[in-house]
């Protein structure tokens, strides 16, 4: 499978109208020459204040050209539903109010899946060495919010650091049950291997820490996902590449998705996003990183806007250790389907009987 | 036609005037409703954010008020049903009182809903035909039916019966008693489906068991009908409308087993989950107990097991139960204690620790605590008119063409 | 590969006698990459450039700079100066060569970042002490014993030799360095190979390493995800460091690196000091 145009994020596509921003001047009169049609209308409107036409065209030029946007983004369909026409008006309403909200020309793409491709993953979990870094170029591709106060700052993956625990001869008389008799040495019980004891916020100095093994959680596009079972609305599904997407202007914000994934791969945005003019990822895909609002459940979704263009997604290109693979799981080739063949894999939590796409392998 | 326009003159007359406890009341609850209203604004234009709820802990005091109140709405049916399976007389004359109490408590359900959503301006998503409706897969769709089913049941049902008295007119038993016998049917479904809401996420072990159901339908039938008693005993001292001592007793001896049973439940779940302490044990660990050292909800969890034991004894004393002047006593404990129980003490730990192990805690915050008592403000507001109105027209107080009374 | 006119040759001597000097202080790691800040000529004294590392300090690096308006060719993390995001994948690349088992991949969907470039004592290699040339230098007889003769000034230019452990003493420089042309390494027939393709001396000893690293499962590779698609690869040396495998004792064959700052605190949360506690009593 070979794609004949570069990849989504070549900065060709966002070339073309880099929106016009007059320049800061102290002096108020110093921009009048450039006056916007804005302006233009405000002054018309001053003078013929008693005309309703004049106010009425006031208001629609007005400051709340994003709350008309929003408006009709209201009113529209789920985006599974929309035919090609309302998802060209669906993806230009959006276009334009990111590019004026952000200031510069933001693309919503809306690519289908390609034929011929299902999506896949895996991680090596022994080489994973916990740097997080996967975590923050997630932050940088997708838009999350990134703000301070509690619950503002969002992160897809998760790294787990298991403690490697230790059978020490010094601990044999200390096993489980303590303190009750019943059991005395030959138990030196340390968490080796527990998953539930894992810490997500360590901070060493430097990793990978001798006594540690690590373990990068995000979504794992199942084949059979709870989270798309239990919504009431369908805002969240499967693509036919095998990404679990969410139309977030369709969710309602009810959660049951959250509830229901056994990866706690998703994250509600408790407000609107803080996402700063100058850290914006301006290359978007309507299902996939545009910029969330206020209410809505989001998560990974293997970098749609990239993928579907050819392109790897952003954690996999900044493993420094080479942990993470992506590829084709129809193409035999790729490197996941050479994972699937070579390499002992599993699935986390494969026994709930989700079907990840998301293997774990080691070698 | 006519007669309905009366009907809906005389019950609004009626309903509105009373004494100055009646409006100190109710002008009590109005200051919580519009302080909920407040920060329902708040909610929808800064975002949850001004709430405790996080993406770890992201169901708080919203999500367990809304699942207790579907147990005091299924509750109604310890009512409805021994009127009209036993005949019972002394239920016979209240039914209705209860049909009313399911009605403030399904929209105080729906209240709850609208305060939990991220996104309640977008409901109409759900709306079939206009949205989509992803029945039957999800579970929350079957609740919303079942919801919204037996608020209208319930309506039907209860303001026929009303009508009718109003009137004079008999009441039709050909389609009335189907619809009866549908409601008690339809009550068991309510709470059922409510506990399938969770109980169907593997995803998160605590939930994940058969038995939440029936859990949910016995401390339902015993908070229900706890508050059911409580009602009836103010009703009793502040109107005319005398409901006999042994409806209270029916109600007495329900809310007993019904408890006894919860706590049976709950006890073998206790057993089960920590003989064996698994993993998945450790949502009921960190109730019970405390997980890595956080404890926030232990002291709830332990009050909720002494209000439960403690009410469960004080109801097997005959001297307790059919004293009237300390029957509160254990009916209030029962019902704060399955409140506990069943709302944050089981909604919360659910999602401690979170299905890939981090351990966290929640932290309700005001602006949560005020929406909560607003709504409850406000569902007793509405309590409050639905059985003034109905026990007006049980005392004959609201009639066709009589003169409009004023209530005591 | 670069060729280097012989009017360099005074200025690199030069240049390595300094850097030699400079070399002592630092890690072997460093010392052996040749630590791209210490680079005095690309000195730009108004405005820093932005460098950030990709797989590991010392190794390759990418600076900063914009593409396009507002689209840089790569994001680096303000906490570890790492590289975070990549807006041009095949910046500064050039095709990997033929290699058996990748015919199906189209001519230039291959391509690596020139090792060579990042090796600062690379170009006095060959042409200053080893050029293996010279009428006055005659190239001693080797060791059978695969024991160098040590050399004050090349332990000073690489200290990890004091203590190679790589392979654990059963081979030396020269079974990897070409004998004569010591600005290339040797493949299996003994050929010298460039620097920009160590996979073919590596893969020598690590024959499943290498196997696994061609179809994409060992490694790095960024670009275009399908199997015929157009990939930067990082080759061996830009994440393993050859003259140093006992590193934090081998830490899945990785030096240590800073981590990136951790997940935020939920609502209420003081600390996160309780996931040092275990739960279950033991």
């Amino acid at each position: 499978m070979t794609h004949e145009e570069t990849p989504s994020a070549d900065p060709a596509r966002e070339q073309e109208a880099e929106r016009a921003v007059p320049p800061a001047s102290a002096d108020p009169a110093a921009s009048a020459p450039r006056a916007s049609r804005r302006d233009f209308l405000k002054a018309g409107g001053m003078l013929s204040l008693s005309s309703l036409m004049g106010t009425a065209a006031l208001m629609v030029q007005s400051d709340n050209a994003r709350a008309a946007i929003e408006w009709a983004e209201h009113f529209q369909k789920n985006y599974r539903l929309m035919t090609p026409q309302e998802k060209a008006e669906a993806r230009a309403r959006l276009e334009r109010r990111y590019s004026q909200e952000y200031g510069r020309k933001v693309n919503v793409d809306t690519t289908d899946a390609q034929p011929g491709v299902l999506m896949g993953y895996a991680l090596n979990v022994r080489k994973c060495i916990g740097c997080r870094r996967c975590v923050h170029a997630c932050v940088a591709e997708n838009n999350q919010s990134r703000g301070s106060r509690p619950g503002e700052k969002i992160e897809w993956i998760q790294v787990l650091r298991m403690e490697r625990g230790e059978f020490a001869k010094e601990k044999m008389n200390q096993g489980y049950p303590e303190g009750l008799g019943i059991q005395v040495g030959g138990n030196a019980y340390t968490p080796a291997g527990e998953v539930l004891e894992g810490q997500y916020r360590y901070e060493p100095a430097a990793v990978p820490e001798k006594d540690a093994t690590y373990m990068p959680i995000a979504c794992m596009q199942c084949e059979k996902p709870p989270c798309v079972k239990v919504c009431p609305v369908r805002t969240t599904y499967r693509e036919p590449d095998g990404v679990v997407v969410i139309d977030y202007n369709w969710c309602i914000g009810c959660r049951m998705c959250m509830g229901a994934c056994p990866y706690w791969a998703r994250r509600f945005n408790v407000n609107n996003p803080v996402l700063p003019k100058e850290e914006i990822n301006p290359v978007t895909h309507y299902l996939g990183n545009r910029p969330r609002m206020r209410g809505v459940v989001e998560k990974c979704h293997w970098c749609l806007q990239r993928t579907r263009h050819g392109r790897y997604p952003a954690c996999v290109e900044v493993c420094p250790v080479g942990a993470r693979k992506f590829g084709n799981l129809l193409d035999p080739e790729s490197e996941v389907s050479l994972i699937l063949a070579r390499k002992n894999v599993f699935r986390l939590k494969a026994e709930l009987n989700t079907f990840p796409k998301f293997f774990y392998f080691y070698d | 036609m006519r007669q309905l326009i009366h009907f809906a003159a005389d019950y609004t007359g009626y309903v509105l005037r009373g004494g100055a406890k009646f409006y100190a009341w109710m002008g009590a609850l109005s200051l919580l409703i519009a302080g909920m209203t407040y920060v329902f604004y708040l909610q929808n234009t800064e975002g949850l954010i001004v709430t405790g709820m996080t993406s770890q802990i992201h169901d708080g005091l919203y999500f367990a008020n809304l699942v207790f109140l579907v147990g005091v709405a299924a509750g109604a049916v310890t009512i409805v049903f021994p009127a009209y399976a036993y005949h019972h007389e002394g239920m016979h004359k209240v039914a209705v009182l209860g049909e009313m109490l399911a009605i403030t408590a399904v929209i105080m359900v729906t209240m709850f809903v609208f305060a939990h959503m991220g996104r309640p301006d977008r409901l109409w998503h759900m709306i079939p035909i206009i949205g989509i409706y992803n029945f039957p897969h999800s579970m929350l769709a079957w609740d919303v039916l079942v919801l919204t089913g037996y608020l209208i049941l319930n309506f039907v049902c209860g303001f026929y019966y009303l009508w009718c008295k109003y009137t004079g007119k008999p009441i039709n038993r050909k389609w009335f008693m189907p619809v009866v016998w549908i409601a008690i049917v339809w009550a068991l479904s309510i709470h059922t489906v409510t506990a399938f809401l969770i109980s169907t996420m593997p995803a998160r072990p605590m939930w994940f068991h058969g038995m939440m159901p029936i859990r949910f339908i016995t401390t339902a039938f015993a908070a229900g009908p706890a508050l059911i008693i409580l009602a009836f005993l103010i009703v009793r001292k502040n109107t005319r409308f005398w409901i006999e001592d042994s409806a209270i007793r029916l109600l007495t001896a329900i809310v007993t087993w019904c408890l006894g049973i919860a706590l049976f439940l709950t006890m073998s779940e206790v057993v089960v989950e920590l003989y064996a302490r698994t993993e998945h044990a450790n949502g009921l660990y960190y109730l019970m107990l405390g997980l890595h050292g956080l404890t926030r909800l232990v002291p709830w969890f332990w009050a909720s097991v002494i209000l439960m034991v403690g009410s469960f004894v004080l109801f097997l004393i005959p001297a307790f139960r059919n004293d009237m002047k300390l029957l509160p006593i254990p009916c209030v404990m029962a019902f704060a204690g399955i409140w506990i129980e069943k709302g944050m003490g089981l909604v919360v730990p659910g999602f401690i620790p979170t299905p890939i192990g981090e351990v966290t805690e929640y932290y309700p915050t005001f602006v949560e605590w005020l929406m909560t008592l607003g709504i409850w403000a406000f569902g007793f507001f509405i309590l409050t008119i639905l059985l003034k109105g109905a026990i007006g027209i049980l005392q004959g107080e609201i009639k066709y063409g009589g003169q409009a009374a004023v209530a005591k | 590969m670069k060729k280097i006119a012989p009017f360099t040759i005074a200025l690199a001597f030069l240049a390595s006698a300094l850097y030699a000097f400079s070399a002592a202080e630092k890690t072997a790691d460093a010392a052996k990459q040749g630590a791209a800040p210490a680079q005095p000529a690309k000195a730009e004294a108004t405005k820093e450039p932005l460098v950030c590392f990709e797989s590991r300090k010392g190794a390759s690096e990418i600076t900063q700079r914009e593409i396009k308006p507002g689209w840089p060719n790569v994001k680096c993390s303000p906490t570890t100066g790492a590289a975070l995001w990549y807006g041009d994948p095949y910046e500064g690349t050039v095709p990997l060569g033929k290699m058996p088992g990748l015919e199906k991949i189209p001519e230039g969907h291959a391509v690596v970042r020139p090792r060579s470039e990042k090796l600062a004592i690379l170009p006095m290699c060959a042409v200053a002490c080893h050029n293996g040339v010279g009428p006055a230098f005659v190239p001693p007889a080797l060791p059978k014993d695969k024991k160098p003769v040590p050399i004050p000034t090349m332990e000073g230019l690489l200290p990890a030799l004091k203590d190679l452990q790589h392979g654990r003493g059963r081979i030396w420089c020269l079974d990897c360095h070409h004998t004569t042309k010591r600005n290339m390494l040797v493949d299996n027939y003994g050929d010298p190979v460039s620097f920009d393709q160590p996979q073919l001396l590596c893969g020598k000893c690590h024959g499943d390493k290498l196997r696994d690293w061609r179809d994409g499962i060992h490694g790095k590779r960024i670009g275009e995800f399908a199997s015929t698609g157009r990939k930067r690869w990082f080759v061996c040396t830009e994440c393993h460091n050859p003259h140093n495998v006992q590193d934090g004792a081998r830490n899945r064959g990785f030096a240590q690196l800073q981590p990136e700052p951790p997940p935020q605190l939920p609502r209420g949360m003081k600390d996160a000091r309780h996931e040092l506690v275990h739960p279950i009593p033991h």
